[in-house]
């Protein structure tokens, strides 16, 4: 009944199947994790290739796809609880989020039959695990402005150029790289591709950049002259800027983008007791009726996702009312968490120290707001 | 999903019939009869009441209509009222001794169940002009109230506040569309884009919410859910009304505009059955008692 396309999400409830994997999700990440292990719900923090392998032997990564190359042929919404509980319970899921959430759905739907029976099995096992080679030292959200190139040789490409930010491709297996494959013309979308490349190979040189939180997640991926068969250009060269787009929905609508700084709400509850002051209440209120709705927005785009839809506009206004609101949640807190709580300190701490990035990583709050401004029909 | 049928009856009957005219005539004391009229006629003043073959999601949706047409009758307390009692002339709901046009009502129900046709009543208007009266009942009977009445008087305002935000969504868009400056429609600005843009959220938002608290109407956790939707589409009519108004620059400002019917009426609305602190409240406090490792499933548990 609204008018505009873009903000028709339609009232969705999970299915009864995927609410009775949320209690074997509880129960594995309960006996998996070690007592002392101390939760972060944000997504990019603890890469454990231990624990991803526990969820692939569990079924839980490639869920949404064919069993011949390794997947559950499960619901999107399976997939939402299973990815929801994970992240609230702050588990250490950065090693093969990516692959399981973009790189894999890529393949399924640009990648040869090759390329799926070559990686998707390895990736559901929690075995291999993707990067998104994506932003440049000059490129970051004019992303059509790459300028990592590809140059036609005999049987392949020869790559050079720098990629940045590319989490965990110190620990990663392979990163998909959005290329220029034929020089820059008047359409800015056109000759771009997307290469699959293997971390550790030849030309390849990764180099951590330390955050400011102290962590080293990030890197800048530089290649040169490395050579890329045929086999591994995803999709059809020149389709890259159409394959990337489409990529978004997926990137964009999950639970990681509104459950970041989850603990620190947990820890707030915690000190302020069963039984809190009229404001504290008012602010765990705030806070959880927030939660609910992005909750609803989210698993009606997953319901968009499952009917095979391509949710962009959905999935920005997703995305960026729930980076809002991850960084209001610890700003909040902070200016009611009561002293004396050394887990809420800490997880305030670690929040506030991440959030900037909150807004930035997998489209920054500028990108998302023009994206729902052609929704719209401004732009 | 709401009815087909009764969506487009009620769309094509409020634009038809609901114009400045009438909201002024409405603001200035006078009760829009014609309209009334046509509603009674169509039906519409039944949609959820026992017997008449429609559902919870029919008369929310009905509300949200009637939101995003500023419609100047107490169709949200009518629509409660003959949900239960057996009709009989127009039974508005009294919240907290205030009735929405208890002057020409036939009877009040309270929330706390009274009913009576034998009443006092003192004119008032709340921001928006809409009649509030204050109502003091006299020889009233007891009924037996369904099962969260407040809680549904709560959950109209939310429906009526999801379709005044759709409207002023659109109103804003076209205004943003239509207005030249420097040479071409402030729509081209990203400035006003990026505000449009965090207006759409909370109207999406809102729209989620209130859908919530509808699909949760018969289930145990209506309660909860309802007022995580009054709490969170009360702060979503502060800020859209707040964009709204930027972008219709002082247009928006003047009487002349329409914006205003909607926007005084978010204003009005989200303080009407409980304010945003008022629910932050009490879900906080249900979400504390349940100690901080059920948070998450205080959450999911609610749906």
């Amino acid at each position: 009944m609204t008018m505009f396309a873009g903000l028709l999400f339609e009232p969705t409830r999970l299915p009864g199947e995927a609410e009775v994997l949320r209690a074997e999700v509880r129960d594995f990440v309960v006996r998996e994790l070690p007592p002392d292990y101390w939760p972060n719900s944000d997504f990019n923090e603890g890469h454990s290739p231990d624990f991803s392998r526990k969820l692939g032997e569990r079924g839980w990564i490639g869920m949404t796809w064919p069993k011949r190359f390794g997947g559950g042929e499960r619901t999107f919404f399976e997939r939402y609880v299973v990815t929801e509980e994970l992240l609230a319970a702050g588990a250490p899921v950065s090693a093969h989020w990516i692959a399981d959430r973009q790189s894999g759905p890529l393949l399924l739907n640009y990648g040869t039959e090759d390329q799926c029976q070559r990686y998707l099995p390895r990736i559901a096992r929690g075995e291999c695990f993707f990067s998104i080679g994506m932003s440049e030292p000059n490129s970051g959200s004019d992303l059509a402005s790459v300028r990592t190139r590809a140059e036609r040789v005999s049987d392949g490409w020869v790559v050079n150029g720098t990629k940045i930010w590319t989490t965990d491709a110190h620990r990663n297996h392979y990163i998909i790289t959005l290329v220029r494959t034929e020089p820059p013309s008047e359409n800015r979308h056109a000759g771009l591709s997307q290469l699959l490349i293997d971390l550790r190979g030849k030309g390849v040189t990764v180099r951590p950049i330390r955050n400011l939180a102290g962590g080293e997640d990030f890197n800048e991926v530089v290649f040169e002259d490395c050579f890329v068969d045929d086999d591994d250009v995803v999709g059809e060269p020149g389709n890259g800027w159409t394959q990337v787009t489409s990529e978004l929905g997926y990137e964009r609508s999950g639970p990681e983008r509104f459950l970041s700084a989850f603990r620190v709400f947990v820890e707030f509850v915690r000190a302020v007791g069963n039984e809190p002051a009229p404001a504290e209440a008012a602010l765990i209120g705030r806070l959880a009726s927030h939660l609910m709705t992005l909750r609803r927005m989210s698993i009606s785009v997953a319901g968009m996702l499952q009917k095979g839809g391509s949710p962009v506009v959905e999935s920005a206004l997703v995305k960026s009312l729930g980076n809002d609101f991850e960084k209001l949640l610890g700003e909040l807190v902070r200016l009611q968490a009561p002293p004396g709580h050394a887990g809420l300190e800490k997880c305030l701490r670690q929040t506030l120290l991440h959030s900037p990035s909150f807004t930035l990583r997998g489209g920054t709050r500028e990108i998302l707001r023009g994206v729902i401004a052609r929704g719209l029909g401004l732009r | 999903m709401m009815n087909g049928l009764i969506a487009d009856t009620a769309e094509r009957m409020f634009s038809d019939h609901v114009d400045r005219g009438v909201l002024d005539a409405a603001e200035g004391g006078e009760f829009p009869v014609a309209l009334w009229d046509v509603i009674r006629a169509a039906g519409l003043h039944l949609v959820g009441s026992p017997g008449s073959g429609t559902a919870d999601a029919d008369l929310y949706g009905l509300l949200t209509i009637a939101g995003r047409h500023a419609l100047p009758v107490p169709l949200a307390e009518v629509l409660a009222a003959n949900s239960f009692l057996e009709e009989n002339g127009m039974t508005t709901v009294a919240v907290d001794g205030v009735a929405p046009w208890g002057r020409v009502a036939d009877r009040v129900l309270t929330v706390d169940g009274d009913v009576s046709a034998d009443f006092d009543v003192s004119e008032g208007a709340n921001l928006a002009g809409e009649s509030r009266d204050r109502i003091t009942l006299r020889n009233a009977c007891r009924v037996d109230l369904p099962a969260q009445f407040y809680e549904r008087m709560a959950l109209s305002r939310v429906a009526l506040m999801a379709g005044a935000l759709d409207r002023i969504l659109a109103m804003a868009i076209d205004y943003a569309t239509e207005r030249e400056q420097f040479g071409r429609p402030i729509a081209k600005f990203q400035a006003v884009q990026h505000n449009l843009a965090i207006l759409a959220g909370e109207v999406a938002a809102a729209r989620c919410a209130c859908d919530g608290a509808v699909m949760s109407a018969r289930s145990p956790n209506f309660a909860v859910v309802v007022g995580a939707a009054k709490a969170r589409v009360g702060e979503a009519a502060g800020i859209a009304a707040e964009i709204a108004h930027q972008v219709h620059g002082a247009m928006g400002f003047t009487h002349e505009h329409s914006l205003h019917h909607f926007t005084r009426r978010l204003w009005a609305w989200r303080d009407e059955c409980g304010r945003e602190t008022d629910w932050q409240e009490r879900l906080g406090r249900q979400v504390a008692s349940r100690g901080a490792d059920s948070v998450w499933e205080f959450v999911v548990g609610v749906g």
